[in-house]
């Protein structure tokens, strides 16, 4: 009988962390406007059924890929796929950082959606109301699936490869499927209580600084096992992250500087997704 | 047909959404693989800067065309 240690992947951990965060405050903000605007149990109804819809996911998917996808090809997919979902969310950071796109804002968000509930004549009463579950529901499954997407693939890409035997690989595959699966319960734990105190959409989270990081972290890991996935041999072996790190930050900052706009604010209006 | 659309649309956009970065990708991908099987077990850090570079040029790509004005 083997004994597993649990040894946290902070890579991992921190990935879904501070992705988990980010996707956290958004829902947040839907599913407080339907709380407040019909009520709370048709709005935590709609999110713990979202919640639930997502465990089963990670599981299940999480599962089957480590069972019948052999390592290398699965790094090749999780690489590729984890360069174009960073792109994606580096874009729109540097889109924003230089002033050519509005940054979120949970408030103005908040206000557009409770107005578009009180239009629908949506009143707040102690009945499960279908349409506030679903609207919670809806929010929370299409922010949590991002999330459940980078827990799976740090979760399964991590560690495990750099393992001598198979063993030890599957003791850190399943390590780092853990790290991620509790970044994103601790930053969940910590979006909700927040919300919960304040009850208000968490408009001081600085989003954009954490997609810019988390797009820059899915960029350099998808670059990292994409590249293995393909047989290259980098030198340093997982050390070499840190100058493919660099690498991106110096190319944003640059291609920062090059977009801005001169003398624009950056004007904050309501962006409906991301 | 068109479920099986909407949903195809439905993935490309939630992992991509961008025609650029999704062909840029790919195709670096493709000729990274090629070059890391031509060099068989030694693909190193060649292969690996190709890798990088074009990753850095679809972004660039990418951000170039979102920031042209959009013709009418």
């Amino acid at each position: 009988m083997h004994v597993i240690l649990f040894a946290p992947d902070w890579v991992a951990g921190s990935a879904s962390f501070l992705a988990s965060a980010v996707e956290f405050v958004e829902a947040l903000t839907i599913v407080l406007v339907v709380g407040l605007t019909i009520n709370w149990r048709s709005s935590l109804l709609g999110a713990a059924l979202a919640a639930g819809a997502l465990a089963i996911i990670v599981a299940v998917f999480g599962v089957s890929l480590v069972k019948f996808v052999p390592i290398e090809v699965l790094r090749l997919i999780v690489g590729v796929i984890l360069v174009m979902f960073g792109l994606k969310w580096l874009k729109k950071a540097l889109l924003r950082y230089s002033g050519r796109k509005a940054l979120h804002d949970e408030e103005a968000i908040y206000e557009e959606e409770q107005a578009a509930l009180r239009a629908r004549g949506e009143l707040n009463t102690q009945k499960i109301d279908t349409f506030g579950v679903v609207t919670s529901f809806k929010s929370v499954l299409l922010e949590g699936l991002e999330v459940a997407f980078i827990v799976i693939t740090f979760g399964l890409a991590g560690n495990g490869p750099l393992a001598k035997t198979s063993h030890a690989a599957q003791v850190a595959q399943a390590n780092s499927l853990i790290s991620a699966v509790i970044g994103a319960v601790l930053a969940g734990a910590l979006v909700i209580s927040a919300g919960a105190l304040v009850r208000a959409p968490l408009a001081r989270v600085p989003e954009n600084t954490l997609k810019f990081i988390v797009g820059i972290m899915l960029t350099s890991f998808g670059t990292f096992w994409g590249g293995e996935g393909l047989g290259i041999n980098w030198p340093l072996s997982d050390l070499i992250l840190l100058p493919i790190i660099a690498v991106y930050l110096v190319t944003s900052f640059v291609t920062v500087q090059m977009l801005r706009v001169p003398g624009k604010p950056q004007a904050a209006k309501p962006a409906a997704q991301g | 047909m068109k479920q099986v659309q909407s949903i195809v649309l439905a993935v490309y956009n939630f992992f991509v959404g961008d025609p650029i970065i999704l062909t840029g990708v790919l195709a670096f991908f493709v000729i990274v693989g090629l070059l890391a099987h031509a060099m068989n077990a030694s693909a190193g850090l060649g292969a690996g800067i190709v890798l990088i570079v074009g990753v850095i040029l679809s972004l660039g790509l990418s951000l170039y065309r979102e920031t042209q004005p959009k013709k009418k």
